[in-house]
């Protein structure tokens, strides 16, 4: 909805405008503060903020395309609807905090004390206690809400964080409502560069379930040398939420804007790293190779991570090989470059994945400490009819060796890409050719088999 | 090439099977299959109390500790659980499965003088921490988190004892530091910190991420203080009570000796709304609490 629709700014729609009641500060639909109300508890609330130096959350909310309720159910529907949306944040909040009603279908809720990461979780807990349908007249509406939020900072003016947080709710609703956006976050900023769609907001749910309820699973497809030697096993995550799998190519893009592909990412790390112990353990040490996200990389923590997990699960650095995407080398800050050095100086393996289909800038490949190059798939999927392919993965494969890397085929489906790749001259093959993805207790079995254990 | 393998192994001499045999012995175990069978009971649409209480009765020290736990003081459920079934009926499925994490925790370790008289440390400070969290009123501070944070918060220390035989000497330089972080002493001697190392424990073990974070930040003031460092406020308060606690431990046992709480304990009690008064008070209550506690 545009600004010109807001309907009890305007007088719009007489049914939901503030009825002066014996109380005449409370809405009383609601009884929430009203509009006026609402904003002398903002001016309240931000000087105590002031005061005591701590912050204030300032999440406004505008239910999304309320005026086809009111058109479709009048207005006494339309104050139903209200009341019972009003119940939900009500319970939602939880905390200690001020309501109010602003308009006809926008709340303020004042958060005193919370900070980004609070406001942020708060706001999307409204967002998905808003979305549960709700009956009106024995029709089931889907109610949604947009919402902006901003963060009082000290000795900013009381009315302007209000101002900042309408702002941010409008830009909510430009990018098509049932979201959230964060005041002075560009779109699809990282961590909290919120902006969350419907779909999202559902497999972010669902990856915190599988986080705490153990939804999470590794699978491993081994990697085979040209001389059948098994030259390294990759771990691959598998998420499940209410029995069923979310595919990586869906979970992995949330996980990464919401910041969670750090956890996933560390969890990866150690579940990964007592795979390698226990297949040490069994007499079959093989290296493993395990996914590092660039949220992870950039962070400096990521080497006591590292090293936390080698050291839990008490496995050598050299049997653990870190994957990093192709486009994480487009750009090497000084954290990521010492991150990758000191890996590399413990003996932790570097492996560039997907290598060839990203914008490779072949300078960074050069000053990259990496031991592994992994061709993309997509070469390999047209082998062996295709001449042009074949002499890419030749010139690449040259490359690699140059740079002193194994190189690894990807995607490897048949007998005659295997033998394609050969002429080409790589070092070692992953694909369903030899084997395809299996648990951890099938890889064991596998493993002693193969090496007649 | 797999012979090679195969020729390497039988090559190497007795001596190094017997270590091999050794740090196998010393691998801590990841997760108890357990652990993997309760969520996945508490993932279906109705959870079965009866088949979850079969797979803790199955073990009898974990029942034991289930019903234990659930009998705690700080719970202060009057009624006293008998059976495995009363203990889960009592706790609810997600206590009672983090319940059953922080005792597998504990037997996946190996018992001996030292490692017994840390558990015994934690067990108090968990206890504390929710006893205190029922004292506070704050609502993001929830009596069982607290509790659960207490007993893994320090884990990474017994897996770093068990991995380094000179982090003992760390640790002892660790707890005596007045001013650095406790933390920042670790990094002089390892690649890495207890905080950390019980992270990745706790979130391999399925632990809500408020409690992951608060293990991780445990010694960071500025994530502490600040309340925009990024870390949630309930991961905040975990930290606030859980070394207002350890506090209370040491003055009133003087066990755990660390120099925490005279870096940490003024921003504790700010996040608790405690003051000196306050905490006189609660040296009282504690002592009560602590007596209650074995």
């Amino acid at each position: 909805m545009d600004r010109s629709d807001r309907p009890s700014e305007r007088g719009g729609t007489p049914g939901n405008r503030e009825i002066p009641s014996a109380n005449s500060s409370l809405d009383p639909i609601t009884g929430f503060l009203d509009r006026k109300a609402g904003r002398r508890a903002a001016t309240v609330l931000v000087a105590e903020a002031n005061a005591r130096q701590t912050g204030l959350a300032v999440i406004w909310l505008d239910i999304d395309r309320f005026r086809q309720v009111n058109e479709s159910f009048g207005h006494r529907g339309g104050d139903s609807v209200i009341s019972r949306i009003a119940e939900r944040i009500r319970s939602a909040v939880g905390l200690p905090c001020e309501l109010s009603r602003m308009g006809s279908d926008e709340f303020v809720v004042l958060v005193p004390g919370l900070g980004r990461v609070d406001a942020t979780r708060l706001a999307r807990k409204l967002l998905l206690e808003i979305e549960r349908p709700l009956e009106l007249d024995e029709i089931l509406i889907h109610p949604s809400a947009s919402i902006g939020i901003a963060l009082h900072r000290y000795g900013d003016d009381p009315l302007a964080v209000l101002e900042l947080a309408d702002r941010a709710m409008l830009e909510a609703k430009r990018q098509g409502g049932n979201r959230l956006v964060m005041s002075g976050d560009e779109p699809g900023a990282g961590r909290l560069g919120v902006q969350l769609a419907r779909e999202e907001l559902a497999i972010e749910g669902a990856l915190h379930t599988a986080l705490e309820n153990g939804g999470l699973r590794l699978n491993f497809q081994p990697i085979i040398g040209l001389d059948g030697r098994v030259e390294a096993v990759e771990a691959l995550m598998r998420c499940y939420a209410n029995g069923q799998q979310i595919a990586p190519a869906r979970f992995i893009p949330v996980a990464e804007k919401t910041g969670l592909i750090v956890r996933l990412g560390e969890w990866c790390l150690l579940q990964g790293a007592h795979c390698a112990a226990r297949l040490r353990e069994q007499g079959t040490p093989t290296k493993l190779a395990i996914n590092v996200s660039r949220a992870q990389l950039t962070s400096p923590s990521f080497i006591q991570a590292l090293h936390g997990a080698l050291i839990c699960a008490d496995v050598p650095p050299e049997l653990i090989e870190v994957e990093l995407t192709e486009s994480l080398i487009m750009d090497l800050s000084e954290t990521v470059q010492a991150n990758l050095r000191n890996a590399r100086d413990v003996g932790v393996g570097l492996a560039i994945d997907d290598f060839g289909t990203g914008y490779s800038c072949l300078s960074n490949l050069k000053d990259l400490p990496a031991t592994k190059l992994k061709l993309d798939r997509a070469f390999v999927s047209v082998l062996p009819d295709d001449r042009r392919a074949f002499a890419v993965i030749k010139a690449m494969t040259q490359l690699g060796r140059e740079l002193g890397m194994t190189v690894v085929a990807e995607g490897v489906e048949t007998i005659e890409q295997l033998n394609a790749l050969a002429k080409a001259g790589v070092d070692a093959c992953q694909g369903f050719h030899h084997a395809r993805p299996m648990a951890e207790d099938m890889l064991l079995q596998w493993m002693k088999q193969r090496t007649g254990k | 090439m797999t012979e090679t393998i195969i020729a390497t192994d039988n090559g190497r001499p007795v001596v190094e099977d017997v270590l091999e045999q050794t740090l196998k012995d010393l691998n801590i175990p990841p997760r108890p299959i357990i652990i993997d069978r309760i969520k996945a009971e508490m993932g279906g649409d109705t959870p079965n109390l009866g088949y979850v209480g079969q797979l803790i009765g199955a073990d009898v020290s974990l029942a034991a500790g289930l019903i234990k736990t659930a009998n705690s003081p700080y719970f202060g459920l009057r009624t006293r659980a008998r059976s495995v079934h009363e203990a889960l009926l009592m706790l609810g499925l997600d206590v009672a499965s983090r319940a059953v994490a922080s005792i597998s925790l504990r037997q996946a370790f190996p018992s001996n003088g030292q490692l017994d008289r840390f558990w015994g440390a934690s067990a108090q400070i968990a206890a504390l921490s929710g006893w205190l969290a029922t004292m506070v009123t704050n609502r993001l501070l929830c009596p069982g988190d607290a509790y659960t944070y207490g007993l893994f918060r320090d884990c990474g220390i017994a897996v770093l004892l068990r991995r380094s035989p000179t982090y003992r000497q760390t640790l002892e330089r660790a707890n005596a530091e007045t001013v650095l972080a406790f933390t920042a002493i670790e990094h002089r001697d390892l690649p890495t910190d207890h905080a950390m190392v019980g992270c990745l424990l706790a979130q391999t073990w399925w632990l809500p991420e408020e409690i992951c974070l608060a293990i991780r930040h445990h010694h960071d003031q500025p994530a502490i203080d600040l309340f925009d460092s990024g870390l949630p406020a309930a991961s905040r308060y975990l930290v606030a009570a859980s070394q207002t606690a350890e506090h209370l431990v040491q003055y009133l046992t003087g066990g755990s000796r660390t120099e925490e709480w005279s870096k940490l304990g003024g921003s504790c009690l700010r996040l608790l709304k405690l003051d000196r008064a306050d905490l006189a008070k609660l040296y009282r209550g504690a002592e009560e609490m602590l007596r209650a506690v074995d």
